[in-house]
């Protein structure tokens, strides 16, 4: 069937089997950067912004996209420009393997889209269904503070260096 | 095939007299380090700066090419799945195939007794050969040992009706009993998997009667003595650890085409290019030479793709349908059917003077590899190899392992490999003993801890070489000091709620670099007219940044800017032989070898440019993307030299530096970890509120890059302490089917980690370079559980460690 839906600003028709979940219909038409690390729904490599709100692009059926406005990590910056959470990641080692990396910048767009100044525990929280298996998320979430504080256009850490750890730690839900 | 050898590091068997005397040194005191190779920190131009992680602009901007974005250059692209068996033992009876061949848009059904499917015995582990790993398992099997052994394999046009062919497959099972716990598969009356002539290169110590694929061990002085003596306290404590998943983001996968040149193409998400060629060339029985295997990007491995697990599987039926065919595992599949980290029980045991001499340590551990087993026998020798020579001054020292077959998925290689089980029991233990003999637990350990300079004959003392190893550099004074003050060791205030209780705990580690007397890495650089150059290296970055490294280190030697290094890397066809990304020795081994590389060219550079500027070689060096005389001050760029070379008049030459390097060294890195915990004394709920970990490893080529490594690893390392793992119902079907089910700690569930890099020099190392990325790996279960006994005074010896586990210990 053919799904008309607007991706990074341009309208787009897919063609996609009925089954066919938004993430595998995104990447066969090319956005590559929609991952895929799971059965589906659960680990967050397929993340994009569909109406303004980070989603978990394999959980949902590509039929249901009709009409949206889905923005994917390709809308970001190019790799000559890169949008200023694509490059805190890099200047704070965020990076590792990157398998994770596009669905977790996604989430940060939309988070700090809502909350631009969020303490380490709304990172964390806002991160919690982006699994990485690389970083044990320290990293990421000291980008994502400088992130915010170079959208903000103050308070920016240029060195790249470590965020304040704040001195919220774990949850505690990992206990029972 | 002969019995293999034991080796317990990883390598083939090259020393039978394991257990004899080792009388010299292997390798002298003395090492011969150029003067280049030791940098001041402000003589640094690339080697420990914040180099940016040279793929990092792709992966933030989703352009990098993981294996399954391969895809779109093949139109005519077959999808594979596989289908597995339903009983954790037993025999294939029947299979009927016939419905799953008459659905539309499929194009092969694979069995055990397809022409196409090889029948020659092998083992998954990607080890150097001949593998120290039993030759145990078949492609498709027709005895099946655990609940997702593979059974058939579907080729067809499209993943979904693949699915739905593996589905309608019908399989009839001769059911056998079967044993899921290593204890009881090592009884007299258990079932039994394997019958001994279903196994090839069998590993020392095997008696497939009592399901035991490996049993090894080694000691130094007369442990039982110790324990005798009148003044000596003996203690015995017992360790659980968990069946670990590796769970990388990136699923396995592989894709096989034959290329216009008729050469059998794999491009697969492996740590392990060049073994995996070795392995399909031994299954397929075609000539090495004419595989290619190509590493794209790698979203992880951890020791899970240290592995040929599933790249078989896409090369039969590419040969059976003469398609390209990819197989993508599903992250059901990565849970119960592809490897995991040995679960194991560990015994520790020593003996101890009233004023805190170790006279005498033990390690004695039983290994679950599940049912087949790869990196079974080496695994476990890590358990006692590694961690036991933190405390190379105790001179009695025994371990032993038995490595045991069940019917439960087959395990493998993984992040520590072995050293955090051996890491729990032994770091566990000493926290228990200076308890009990009211000693301080940090001085017990530094009294015996070793110190540059020192002769280690622990780690060798199963055999292999380096049987005696020179300890060339050691940070743990400073590690133990900067992670003290880290996280406050001296001035813990207790919650004011009375039922609330702080605790720290500490454990300290050492891994290896590379395993000893048993790696190779190549690597060669081309030099360009324009100046620039190519580095052509088979080290294989699998998501660390090893590439960024290997970057760092040519552009120190060369003087140039690293963007003018174009790195190519991991195709068997284009790069350099290298054993692969395993056993923590990318950065030191291949690292080592494009050094090597660098300076070849290095010296012909200087050649060139010593005719250009008519100045003797001996003044002349390189900075900057020049050359230039240290006598006058002259000057030739990089550029004219490149183009002189190529283009002279008189002479010409295509600059090549060529390096391989190899070694009987492995100098181990180290890790002091803080944890701090609060408990609830109510209710056993614990918080840990930081991890502090410091490491030395050497001289950091990257520091941030460093740093990611110690927190992730710290992070599985937690993971370990507080996760279920994988575990089974009776019928041996596992309980985790997703990340959900898995309970991997998310971020934030996460506590906050503080890695501290403590800056040594190892003199074999690349500038100074040890190993980073295992070491951290190893820690937290004892620190957590040591931080938990101070908090609120109860043991937790099984992990994960709990709640439940807590409240239960309280009210005893
Ligand atoms: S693949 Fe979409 S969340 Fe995992
Ligand atoms: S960077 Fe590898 S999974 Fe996150």
């Amino acid at each position: 069937m053919e799904i008309e839906l607007t991706v990074n600003g341009t309208p787009t028709t897919i063609e996609a089997g009925k089954e066919a979940d938004l993430a595998t219909a995104l990447r066969a038409v090319g956005y590559k950067g929609v991952k895929c690390g799971c059965d589906g729904g659960v680990c967050g490599a397929s993340k994009v912004i569909i109406d303004g709100e980070a989603r978990m692009a394999c959980g949902m059926p590509a039929r249901e996209a009709e009409g949206s406005d889905v923005e994917t990590i390709e809308n970001l910056g190019t790799q000559d420009d890169l949008h200023p959470i694509q490059q805190s990641f890099v200047d704070h080692f965020a990076v590792q393997c990157g398998f994770c990396i596009p669905g977790m910048i996604m989430e940060a767009k939309d988070l700090l889209s809502e909350t631009p100044d969020p303490s380490e525990r709304e990172i964390r929280e806002a991160i919690d269904d982006n699994v990485c298996r690389c970083t044990g998320y320290q990293k990421p979430v000291e980008a994502i503070r400088d992130a915010a504080g170079r959208l903000d256009g103050g308070g920016v850490a240029t060195d790249g260096g470590t965020a304040t750890g704040g001195g919220t730690a774990a949850g505690g839900d990992h206990c029972d | 095939m002969t019995d293999n050898e034991t080796r317990p590091d990883g390598g083939t068997a090259s020393r039978a007299d394991a257990d004899a005397e080792v009388e010299d040194i292997d390798h002298s005191l003395d090492v011969d380090e150029s003067a280049n190779n030791r940098l001041d920190p402000e003589e640094r131009q690339s080697v420990s700066r914040p180099t940016e992680k040279h793929d990092d602009r792709k992966l933030v901007t989703g352009e990098a090419k993981y294996t399954a974005d391969y895809e779109e250059q093949f139109p005519d692209l077959a999808h594979a799945r596989v289908r597995r068996s339903d009983v954790p033992h037993g025999r294939v009876a029947d299979l009927d195939t016939s419905a799953a061949e008459s659905m539309d848009g499929v194009l092969a059904v694979l069995t055990p007794w397809s022409e196409d499917v090889p029948d020659a015995k092998y083992t998954s582990a990607g080890q150097s050969y001949p593998e120290p790993s039993p030759w145990d398992m078949q492609v498709l099997n027709e005895k099946v040992r655990y609940v997702g052994d593979p059974i058939a394999a579907v080729a067809a046009e499209d993943e979904q009706t693949a699915e739905a062919a593996v589905g309608a497959i019908e399989v009839e099972y001769e059911e056998h009993d079967h044993v899921l716990d290593a204890g009881e598969a090592y009884s007299e009356d258990a079932p039994h998997l394997f019958d001994p002539e279903d196994v090839e290169n069998k590993i020392v110590g095997h008696d497939y009667e009592r399901n035991r694929m490996a049993s090894i061990g080694g000691s130094l002085g007369d442990v039982e003595a110790a324990y005798e003596r009148e003044d000596t306290h003996v203690h015995e404590t017992e360790w659980e650890t968990i069946r670990q998943s590796h769970a990388q983001v990136e699923l396995h996968t592989t894709l096989a085409y034959t290329d216009e040149d008729d050469r059998h193409v794999v491009i697969t998400s492996t740590q392990v290019p060049n073994h995996t060629r070795r392995q399909l060339a031994h299954l397929f029985d075609i000539p090495i030479r004419d595989i290619r295997v190509k590493k794209p990007r790698v979203g992880g491995g951890f020791g899970g793709k240290q592995a040929m697990v599933v790249e078989p599987i896409p090369m039969a039926l590419m040969l059976a349908t003469g398609r390209p065919v990819i197989y993508e595992a599903t992250r059901e599949e990565e849970f119960q059917a592809m490897r995991s980290r040995h679960p194991m029980k560990v015994r520790a045991k020593s003996a101890v003077t009233e004023d805190g001499d170790i006279e005498a340590l033990e390690l004695y551990a039983l290994s679950n590899t599940g049912a087949y087993g790869s990196h079974g026998m080496t695994v476990a020798g890590n358990v006692g190899s590694k961690p036991m020579p933190l405390y190379s001054n105790v001179e009695n020292v025994r371990f032993e392992a038995d490595v045991i077959n069940t019917n439960t998925p087959q395990t493998g290689a993984m992040r520590g490999y072995g050293a955090p089980q051996g890491t729990l029991a032994l770091e566990g233990h000493l926290d228990e003993v200076a308890r009990d003999l009211d000693l301080d637990p940090i001085e017990l350990r530094q009294r015996h801890y070793m110190e540059e300079g020192d002769v280690d004959e622990i780690a060798g003392m199963m055999g292999g070489e380096g049987a005696k190893r020179v300890i060339r550099s050691c940070g743990l004074d400073e590690c133990v000091e900067r992670g003290m003050a880290a996280i406050g060791w001296d001035e813990i205030e207790q919650p004011d709620a009375e039922h609330l209780h702080r605790g720290v705990g500490m454990a300290l580690s050492a891994q290896g670099t590379g395993v000893a007397g048993d790696e190779l890495g190549g690597a060669q650089v081309m030099m360009n007219e324009d100046g620039s150059f190519h580095l052509m290296v088979g080290g294989v970055d699998i998501g660390t940044g090893a590439d960024t490294a290997f970057v760092q280190i040519a552009a120190e030697v060369l003087g140039c800017d690293e963007r003018d290094i174009v790195v190519k890397s991991s195709d068997t066809d284009n790069t350099p032989f290298d054993y692969g990304a395993y056993a923590s020795s990318t950065t030191y081994i291949s690292g080592r070898a494009v050094k090597k590389a660098a300076e070849d060219a290095k010296g012909k550079i200087l050649d060139w440019a010593s005719r250009m500027l008519g100045e003797p070689v001996e003044v002349l060096d390189t900075a900057d993307g020049e050359v230039y005389s240290e006598a006058t001050g002259a000057s030739v760029t990089l550029e004219e030299v490149g183009y002189e070379s190529v283009y002279g008049d008189e002479t010409r030459e295509h600059i090549l530096g060529q390096g391989t390097h190899s070694t009987d060294e492995s100098p181990p890195p180290f890790a002091a970890q803080f944890a701090d915990v609060t408990v609830d004394s109510e209710t056993g709920e614990f918080e840990v509120n930081k991890l502090v970990v410091a490491v030395d490893c050497g001289v950091a080529i990257n520091p941030g890059m460093a740093e990611g490594q110690i927190e992730g690893a710290n992070h599985m390392s937690y993971e370990m302490a507080t996760n279920e793992g994988i575990t089974f119902d009776e019928e041996g079907h596992a309980e985790v089917a997703d990340y959900d089910d898995y309970a991997f700690p998310t971020a934030a569930e996460s506590p906050s980690i503080e890695s501290i890099l403590v800056e040594t020099h190892e003199p074999t190392g690349p500038f100074g370079a040890k190993s980073v990325a295992e070491v951290p790996t190893n820690t937290v279960p004892p620190a957590l559980s040591n931080a938990i006994r101070e908090a609120v005074g109860v043991r937790i010896t099984e992990m994960p460690i709990t709640a439940e586990k807590i409240r239960e210990k309280l009210s005893e």
